[in-house]
C-alpha cells in the first residue's frame, strides 16, 4: 500500500465539519479521523489534516481546544498519560505511527518536539545537545559528536553565543537561549518532523523574533507543526493554518486565506479578536 | 528559566513605583485630588487593619522564635548533661606497684633461657607475684602479717586485669626475672569511682572500706596514683569489669549492621520507588501496595525483630546475634521509609524533564536513570539517611534476634556474633556496677557522634548531587 492509494482511500470520507482544504500536495504526515479521549472526556473529535512537507503548519485556537493534545499525538507523547486513549489513522509517510509494532522510541527519533516551557536538562550545554545522538548511538567517535553538536547549535543560531562555554550548565542560559538550545537538541537527532508547542510563549519579543526567524530557516530541511496563541506569529511563520475549536478542526487552509478570507464564522471571530 | 521568572515580579514592582511617583508629581490637578479623597478613606481603613496584621505577624514570630529556642535549649541541656556524666569515663586511675618477679612465686626455673623460659613464663603464677609484692608494703608493723580479710580487701583494690599487665610486662622483657620492677596497673572500678568522687573527703566511700581508703591515701601520698586517658574504652570490647569495658565491639557491630542495612535497603528501596512511580500501572493493586507500604512504616519495630527471629533465623538458618541478620531486620524497618521518601523525591522531579527526554526518543529506562534519578537523588539520600539514623538507634528488633548477648570479641565479619551501640548502652545502663553509669553516657556520646558524622556526610553527598 503506497502513499497515493492511502490518500485516495481517505479522500472518500466526507468531512462535514471542517471547511477549507485539509489536503496537502506533498504530505509528510496525514492524519485521518483522530479522536483522543482523556478518560470519558473527548479532547479531539474526528480531526483529519495533512502536514505539508518542508512547510510550516500552524495550529491555532482558543485555550483548551485540543491543539496541543493533537500535536502530542503526532509523536505519541500521549502514550505516557495512562488514561489517554487515541483512535484514528496517523501516517508518517507510509508508516502508521500508532501501529503496535512501531516502537515509540523510533518514532520520536523521526518526529522531534520542542515544548512550551524551555526545558533544557540540568547538564552542560554540550551534553544537552549530545544527549539525543548519544542515546540513539548515532556517532562512533568524539569528533563526530563534536561536529553534530556544533552544527546543531549553529542551525539553532546559538553557537556564536555559547561556543566559549559549552561546558556551562544549560539552565544558566536566558529563556530565549534555552529555547534555542532545546531546538538544537531536537535537531541534533536529525528528525524529519519537528513539533513545536507554543515555543515562544514564554519569551520576550526579541527572543520570539529570533525563534520565528529560526523556524523559517528550519523548514528548508524539516516539516514543522507549530501550536501558537499568537495570530501574528502564525501569520508570519506558517504556510498552512488549522483552526481548532472545542476539539474539532473548524477550518484549515493556506495561511494567507485563513487570515484574509476565513470561510467559517468561528474562524473569523477568532482571528478578528472577537473570540478567544 | 527560573531567573527570568524571579525577575519579573521585581520589574513590575519597579514599574508600579514609577507610576506612583508620576502621580504624586501631578498632585495639584483637580481630577487626581478627587480620586485621592476617595482613596484616603481606603488608606485609613488599610492603615487601621495594618496595625492588627503586624501584631499578628509579631505574635507568630515570637511563638516561632520561642519554639526554636525551646528546642535548642533542650538539645543543649541533653548534650550538656550527657557530656558531664560521660566525662569520668574518659579517664581512669592507675597505680604504680613494685613487682618482685621472684621465680619461686612464679614457679619458673630461673636457669632456663629462650623458648623454654617463655613457655614457662606464659603459664606462671602471676597472681601470687602480685599478692606477695603488695602485702608487705601495707603491713603496718614489720614482721606482722595482714589478716585474711585485710588481704582480700587489699587485693580487691586492683583490677582483675592487673595480673595480666604484669604478665605482659615480664613477657616483653624476660630479663626482669628476679628483679623488682615498678609497673603501672589499673585500679578496680569501685576504687576508680571512689577516687573520682569521694576521695577528697578522706572518708570511706561507696563499696570502699575505711581501711581501703587509708591504703589509697598512702598510695596517693607516695605519688603512686595517677589518672590517664582511658584509651581502652575505645580499643577493647565489653567486659564484666567496668574498668576494662570498651565500646569497640559494639561500635564495630553497629558499623557492620549499618553496612548491611544500607547495602540492602538503599538499592531495594530506590528500585521499588522508581518502579512504583515510573513503571507500574496506576491501578487498584498498586494502590493496595502503596497503602501497605505506608502502613509498614508505622509498624512497631519489635514486630520486625519477631519476623527476623521466626523467618530469617529459624527458617533460613542464618546465625543469631549476627550483623547480617540485624542488618536484614533493620532493612525491613527502614525500607518503607526509604520508599516513601524516594517516591516523594521522584514525584518532585519536574515532568518537563521527562517530556524533554521522552520527546528526544529516550526509552523509559534512559529517562529514568539519566534524568529522573539524578534529579531525585538529593531527596532520596536525605530520606535514606533519616531512616538509617533511625535504624542506628534501634534496639528492640535486635533484642529479638539475639544481638543483646554479652560478646567480648570484636566482630570482624557480618556473620560474627555482635552487639550494637544502643544495645550496649541498654546493657550497661542495666548493670549494677557504679562505674557503668559514666560508661553508659560515654557510649551515648559516641552514638551521637556517629549520628553527626552520618548526617554530615549525607549533607556533603547531597550538595555534591545538587551541584550536578
Amino acid at each position: 500500500m503506497n502513499k497515493i492509494e492511502i490518500k485516495q482511500d481517505l479522500s472518500q470520507i466526507k468531512l462535514t465539519e471542517t471547511v477549507g482544504n485539509i489536503y496537502a500536495d506533498d504530505a509528510k504526515m496525514s492524519i485521518r479521523h483522530a479522536n483522543v479521549f482523556y478518560g470519558k472526556k473527548q479532547a479531539i473529535d474526528n480531526v483529519s489534516l495533512d502536514l505539508a512537507k518542508n512547510q510550516v503548519t500552524a495550529l491555532i485556537g482558543p485555550s483548551g481546544c485540543g491543539k496541543s493534545t493533537f500535536l502530542r499525538c503526532l509523536n505519541r507523547m500521549n502514550d505516557t498519560i495512562d488514561m489517554c486513549r487515541v483512535t484514528g489513522q496517523f501516517m508518517l509517510d507510509t508508516q502508521d505511527i500508532h501501529a503496535k509494532s512501531l516502537d515509540p522510541v523510533l518514532l520520536r527519533a523521526r518526529v522531534g518536539m520542542v515544548f512550551q516551557k524551555p526545558n533544557p536538562f540540568p547538564k552542560s550545554i554540550y551534553d544537552n545537545v549530545a544527549y539525543g545522538p548519544r542515546i540513539h548511538g548515532l556517532t562512533n567517535s568524539k569528533t563526530e559528536l563534536d561536529e553534530i553538536v556544533e552544527t546543531s547549535l549553529q542551525k539553532a543560531g546559538l553557537f556564536n553565543e555559547v561556543k566559549d562555554r559549552l561546558n556551562d550548565s544549560g539552565t544558566g542560559l536566558s529563556g530565549g537561549q534555552q529555547q534555542r538550545l532545546c531546538i538544537a537538541r531536537t535537531i541534533a537527532v536529525s528528525p524529519e518532523v519537528i513539533l513545536m508547542d507554543e515555543p515562544a510563549s514564554a519569551l520576550d519579543p526579541i527572543a520570539t523574533a529570533i525563534i520565528e526567524e529560526l523556524i523559517d530557516e528550519l523548514k528548508e530541511k524539516y516539516t514543522i507543526a507549530i501550536v501558537t496563541h499568537s495570530m501574528q506569529q502564525a501569520a508570519r511563520v506558517s504556510q498552512h493554518t488549522a483552526y481548532f475549536h472545542m476539539g474539532k478542526l473548524v477550518e484549515m487552509g493556506k495561511t494567507e486565506y485563513i487570515f484574509t478570507r476565513p470561510s467559517h464564522k468561528l474562524t473569523e471571530n477568532y482571528i478578528t479578536g472577537r473570540f478567544g | 528559566m527560573t531567573n527570568s521568572t524571579d525577575n519579573s515580579p521585581e520589574t513590575s514592582a519597579e514599574k508600579n513605583s514609577k507610576v506612583n511617583t508620576n502621580m504624586s508629581a501631578k498632585d495639584n490637578s483637580a481630577r487626581v485630588s478627587t480620586t485621592l479623597s476617595t482613596t484616603s478613606s481606603t488608606t485609613e481603613m488599610v492603615a487601621l487593619s495594618l496595625k492588627k496584621r503586624h501584631q499578628k505577624e509579631r505574635r507568630f514570630k515570637s511563638v516561632g522564635l520561642f519554639s526554636v529556642f525551646f528546642g535548642f535549649m533542650l538539645v543543649i541541656v541533653l548534650i550538656g548533661d550527657i557530656t558531664s556524666k560521660a566525662l569520668p569515663a574518659f579517664h581512669q586511675y592507675w597505680v604504680k606497684l613494685d613487682i618482685n618477679y621472684n621465680s619461686n612465686w612464679l614457679g619458673v626455673d630461673e636457669n632456663l633461657t629462650g623458648l623454654e623460659l617463655t613457655k614457662q613464663l606464659k603459664k606462671a603464677n602471676y597472681r601470687k607475684v602480685l599478692k606477695n609484692s603488695i602485702y608487705p608494703v601495707f603491713t603496718e608493723e614489720p614482721g606482722k602479717k595482714l589478716a585474711r580479710k585485710e588481704k582480700r580487701q587489699l587485693f580487691k583494690l586492683f583490677s582483675t586485669n592487673a595480673e595480666f599487665t604484669i604478665k605482659d610486662s615480664l613477657l616483653s622483657s624476660p630479663e626482669n626475672l628476679q628483679q623488682t620492677v615498678s609497673i603501672w596497673v589499673r585500679l578496680d572500678d569501685d576504687v576508680d569511682s571512689y577516687l573520682k568522687e569521694d576521695f577528697a573527703t578522706g572518708q570511706a566511700g561507696l563499696r570502699i572500706s575505711k581501711k581501703q581508703a587509708q591504703w589509697l591515701a598512702k598510695l596517693d601520698s607516695e605519688q603512686r596514683i595517677e589518672t590517664r586517658f582511658n584509651i581502652s574504652f575505645f580499643t577493647s570490647s565489653d567486659s564484666r569489669e567496668p574498668e576494662l569495658a570498651g565500646i569497640k565491639g559494639a561500635l564495630m557491630g553497629t558499623l557492620l549492621t549499618m553496612f548491611v542495612t544500607i547495602l540492602v535497603s538503599f538499592p531495594l528501596g530506590v528500585a521499588g520507588a522508581l518502579y512504583l512511580e515510573e513503571f507500574a500501572p496506576k491501578n487498584k493493586i498498586t494502590d493496595l501496595i502503596e497503602i501497605n507500604i505506608n502502613n509498614l512504616a508505622a509498624v512497631p519495630s519489635i514486630v520486625f525483630g519477631l519476623l527476623g527471629l521466626a523467618v530469617i533465623i529459624n527458617v533460613f538458618g542464618l546465625p543469631r546475634s549476627a550483623p547480617l541478620v540485624g542488618g536484614i531486620v533493620l532493612t525491613l524497618m527502614t525500607l518503607p521509609t526509604i520508599i516513601i521518601a524516594s517516591r516523594a523525591a521522584i514525584k518532585a522531579v519536574p515532568p518537563s524533564l521527562r517530556e524533554a527526554a521522552t520527546g528526544l526518543g529516550a526509552s523509559k529506562m534512559q529517562v529514568t536513570f539519566s534524568h529522573v534519578l539524578p534529579q531525585a537523588m538529593p531527596g532520596i539520600i536525605t530520606g535514606a539517611i533519616i531512616s538509617v539514623a533511625q535504624a542506628l538507634g534501634e534496639t528492640a528488633p535486635l533484642l529479638m534476634i539475639g544481638m543483646v548477648a554479652f560478646i567480648v570479641d570484636v566482630p570482624t565479619s557480618i556473620v560474627d556474633s555482635a552487639t550494637v551501640l544502643p544495645v550496649q548502652i541498654f546493657l550497661w545502663a542495666d548493670s549494677p556496677e557504679r562505674a557503668f553509669l559514666a560508661k553508659t553516657s560515654a557510649a551515648i556520646l559516641v552514638l551521637l557522634t556517629l549520628l553527626l558524622i552520618i548526617n554530615l556526610s549525607a549533607t556533603m553527598l547531597r550538595s555534591k548531587f545538587e551541584k550536578k
